[in-house]
């Protein structure tokens, strides 16, 4: 719990800073205000390599979404591992995508895919509400090499080909050594964003005279990122174990092989892949990145990974009363501030020893 | 004596008028497939949610933008409405038409805006049954960024949520999305100014049990469809081509007929109306549609294709009851009044839907036939009745081209026997009626096959280094298609000049006055008695 909260502290103290800088100062001179701030904001944020440091200076409007990608990757991790021994926390470097994992386990694998799928998914979005602009309209179309002409001539709808080579060109960017564990962030970066292309829903609509279906209009459709979280998880389960193979002795590892396989089958590409096992994270460890499940919350009558059993390793439990306090006979509307009253009741909470 | 142009042109002639007429084919499908873009352009626009702190409701609203200079205060999802307390009613769904650094054209000519609802299943918050969701929407359009809005339609529309959840409803699938069917929202027929903003809001009233009972509403998305400027430029100038083309053919075929010493038979009659309703679709009224905001124009355009398509029914039964070779005189249009009356009152049924569905959005652009139990009812209602017309009418079409078979292998047995004259007219007849059967059935085979093509592919093939368009070519492909097909029609089956027969006998003739009947009711007749025909019977008299 604490690497989360001073996670997402650390989050918080640099996201209202770039909001001030970029939403201030008057629509004239929003240019200069951006290009002034740009070079603060990207030079503030820890850990970006330097090719992210350039997208950033060149793009700011986009790093705005590319930060709240890597929070909605975030976010859904600890979402999907909510009531495993490891909740998408770890030790080690803070970056603006988490605290990076040590081990190439399975673990880091569905950080990597997820980290990376949510800022294709991000990107997709904003362009969907106008908050980026030149979103893949920016290329030639049709022979046209003014943007506003191809629009008016062909059309560009900003799918998520846009978003995804966006997250391509700045997630990537960050492997910068030369080793097995970069074949296996950008393999695993890449099954994160084809997951995301693979659920994209194809929608199409008939219209034309007297609504008949002399024209069938179809488009892409972003789907809820949730979903794209379960579909993870699932390849997470099933994720492969691989090495790396060098063409020669002395040159840098060139591809990623099945570790069980006895001929040089590769994974293919929605495959999650991991270097080496996983370690137990019962304990804090510095090494591996294990965050521990020392204070962690547990049910103490669950036979799952939720259990107390379980998740304390078999340490043991604290048990703490409280009294536990919510809303109850809320009359719901469709969103925001409902109707309830307040109930309480005592109850028992227990965490790991 | 004479007949159509068909029968007397050789065969070298008519072959080189075919390849003629597939050159202009194959061009006008290239035209579609390499020039033009797909028809119609999708974008799809995630409504920004917009926070309306204002208390009081004014006569002037304030127009809330999602993005821009003077951009709204906004939320990103409803968990931060929840904790800033913020109510139902003080989220207002904000959409810019179109995307940044673009503008709307008049070349896209329509503009369709498609409805879906993102709604997260919430078991103390379920969709109920036969959930209705009531929308305020308002429209505004401005010419440059820095205009004030200007609203142009305000609404308070009711649309049936239909959602499915496939997923178990239990904790742990809160938060998966509800399967909703895409809803209509908004048609405009035409697209005068750049810049269109929507503002959206889904009202709450308890008491009224107003947005009650739809679920947890998580995001509104919006699809706008519109098409696309170069397809429209390309239509345009193929319209403005075609319509000197069937025009001259039309007077050049009227000029036939009124040479003639007698008056015009039904089918030729027919067939010139068939001209006449073909030059009537062509004829580029769109280009109006740059300069002027009429949005009348999809529904205009709705009704010329639909005189098109009675009058070439029309006239294919007509054709088959001319063609039927039996002792019947017809050449009257109300012998077929029992085969049109199912093609009239079909398209009449039709022309109601359409104005009941555009006609009723000239004014409303937000208005929906469907969205209402009466409206879906009439509208199906409608819809099935043109239905049973359409497969009457089949019925009736494909009774007659078996009566004139029948008679054909009938006629074709007797053929030997007769005098060369009666021989050589039954043999044009016969000749007529089946390249014309032939023509028709290649024509609607094609576009039956194009259609298919064009609902199952992707829109556009990848041909070597080329992208073709195979939705545009489809367009561009028929649509010349039936032109070319009017204008072989009309130059063929034009009275000819040419005589054949020249034998006469005059007690043929005479013991044979009801194949004479049959035979004066055809366009054979082209001459009929002249001056010198009856000089020349006098000396051979005297």
């Amino acid at each position: 719990m604490r690497s989360i909260s001073s996670c997402g502290a650390l989050l918080s103290v640099y996201y209202p800073q770039i909001f001030l800088i970029l939403t201030s100062g008057s629509y004239l001179a929003l240019s200069s205000v951006v290009a002034l701030g740009a070079n603060i904001i990207c030079n503030k944020i820890p850990g970006l390599a330097p090719r992210q440091r350039a997208i950033c200076q060149s793009r700011p409007d986009a790093i705005i979404i590319i930060g709240e990608g890597a929070q909605l990757g975030i976010n859904e991790c600890q979402y999907q591992f909510r009531y495993g021994r490891w909740n998408c926390s770890a030790l080690g470097e803070r970056t603006v995508f988490g605290q990076e994992l040590r081990v190439g386990s399975k673990e880091a694998a569905f950080t990597y895919a997820i980290t990376a799928a949510g800022v294709a998914h991000a990107v997709t979005a904003a362009c969907s509400q106008g908050n980026l602009s030149h979103c893949g309209c920016d290329r030639e179309k049709q022979g046209y090499h003014d943007q506003e002409e191809g629009w008016k001539w062909g059309g560009c709808s900003a799918d998520v080909k846009y978003g995804v080579e966006f997250s391509r060109r700045f997630v990537d960017a960050r492997e910068i050594k030369k080793n097995a564990r970069r074949l296996m962030n950008l393999h695993n970066n890449e099954a994160g964003r084809k997951v995301l292309e693979e659920r994209m829903k194809l929608e199409c609509k008939c219209h034309g005279v007297s609504g008949s279906c002399t024209t069938k209009t179809c488009w892409t459709t972003l789907p809820k990122f949730r979903e794209i979280g379960y579909v993870l998880k699932e390849r997470y389960t099933t994720a492969l174990e691989v090495e790396a193979v060098r063409a020669t002795r002395f040159r840098q590892p060139s591809f990623l092989r099945l570790k069980q396989s006895r001929g040089y089958i590769k994974p293919t590409d929605t495959d999650l892949v991991f270097l080496e096992r996983s370690p137990n994270y019962c304990e804090e460890d510095t090494v591996t990145g294990s965050a521990g499940t020392r204070g962690r919350l547990c049910n103490h009558t669950s036979p799952l990974t939720d259990g107390c059993n379980l998740m304390c390793c078999g340490r043991g439990h604290n048990t703490h009363q409280y009294t536990r306090v919510w809303q109850c006979n809320c009359k719901f509307q469709w969103c925001c501030f409902v109707k309830c009253n307040t109930c309480s009741e005592k109850t028992e909470v227990f965490t790991c020893k | 004596m004479a007949g159509a142009i068909i029968e007397n042109m050789s065969t070298k002639k008519l072959v080189i008028l075919g390849v003629i007429l597939m050159l202009f084919q194959a061009f006008s499908f290239m035209v579609g497939g390499l020039i033009a873009p797909s028809p119609t352009a999708a974008v799809s626009y995630l409504a920004t949610k917009c926070v309306d702190n204002e208390k009081t409701h004014h006569k002037n609203p304030k127009w809330f933008t999602p993005w821009g200079p003077d951009q709204c205060s906004k939320i990103k999802d409803f968990d931060e409405a929840m904790v800033k307390k913020i109510e139902a009613n003080n989220i207002v769904f904000a959409i810019h038409i179109p995307p940044p650094n673009t503008e709307m054209s008049t070349w896209f000519q329509f503009l369709l805006l498609i409805l879906h609802f993102d709604i997260a299943f919430k078991i103390q918050n379920q969709i109920a049954d036969g959930a209705s969701i009531t929308i305020d929407v308002r429209l505004a359009y401005r010419d440059d960024k820095l205009s004030e809005w200007t609203q142009m339609a305000h609404s308070v529309e009711q649309r049936k949520l239909s959602c499915n959840f496939t997923a178990a409803k239990t904790i742990e699938n809160e938060g998966r999305l509800y399967d909703c069917d895409l809803l209509p929202f908004m048609e405009l027929g035409s697209v005068a100014h750049k810049y269109y903003l929507l503002n959206v809001r889904l009202p709450v009233n308890e008491r009224k049990k107003v947005n009650i009972g739809i679920g947890e509403i998580n995001d509104m998305r919006l699809v706008g469809i519109h098409q696309n400027g170069g397809f429209t430029k390309v239509w345009f100038a193929m319209k403005t081509f075609l319509t000197p083309s069937v025009l001259i053919i039309m007077i050049w075929y009227w000029k036939r007929i009124t040479q003639m010493t007698r008056p015009p038979v039904l089918l030729e009659k027919v067939i010139f109306a068939l001209g006449i309703s073909m030059t009537f679709i062509n004829i580029p009224v769109e280009w109006f549609s740059v300069g002027f905001d009429w949005t009348w124009m999809l529904l205009f355009g709705d009704i010329r294709q639909g005189i098109f398509y009675a009058m070439l029914l029309s006239f294919w039964i007509i054709f088959c009851g001319e063609h039927l070779m039996d002792q019947t005189e017809r050449n009257r249009f109300s012998v077929y009044w029992k085969q049109v009356i199912p093609i009239v009152f079909g398209s009449f049924c039709l022309f109601i839907f359409d104005m009941c569905e555009r006609g009723v959005q000239l004014k409303n652009p937000f208005y929906s036939i469907w969205a209402s139990d009466v409206g879906t009812e009439l509208a199906m209602a409608f819809i099935i009745v043109a239905g049973i017309c359409a497969c009457l009418y089949f019925l009736f079409l494909c009774f007659m081209v078996f009566q004139v078979f029948r008679n054909i292998s009938g006629k074709r047995s007797c053929l030997p026997a007769m005098t060369k004259a009666r021989r050589l007219h039954y043999e044009g007849l016969i000749f007529r009626f089946k390249f014309l059967m032939l023509v028709t059935l290649a024509c609607a085979a094609m576009t039956v096959i194009f259609f298919i093509i064009s609902q199952v592919s992707e829109g556009h093939w990848l041909w070597g280094g080329h992208t073709v368009q195979v939705n545009s070519a489809f367009f561009t492909g028929i649509y010349g298609m039936w032109n070319l097909y009017v204008f072989a029609l009309m130059f063929l089956y034009a009275p000819s000049h040419k005589r054949y027969g020249d034998e006469q006998s005059s007690a043929d003739q005479a013991g044979n006055s009801g194949e004479d009947t049959q035979l004066t009711t055809t366009i054979t007749h082209v001459d009929g008695p002249t001056e010198i025909y009856k000089m020349t019977g006098k000396e051979a008299q005297e």
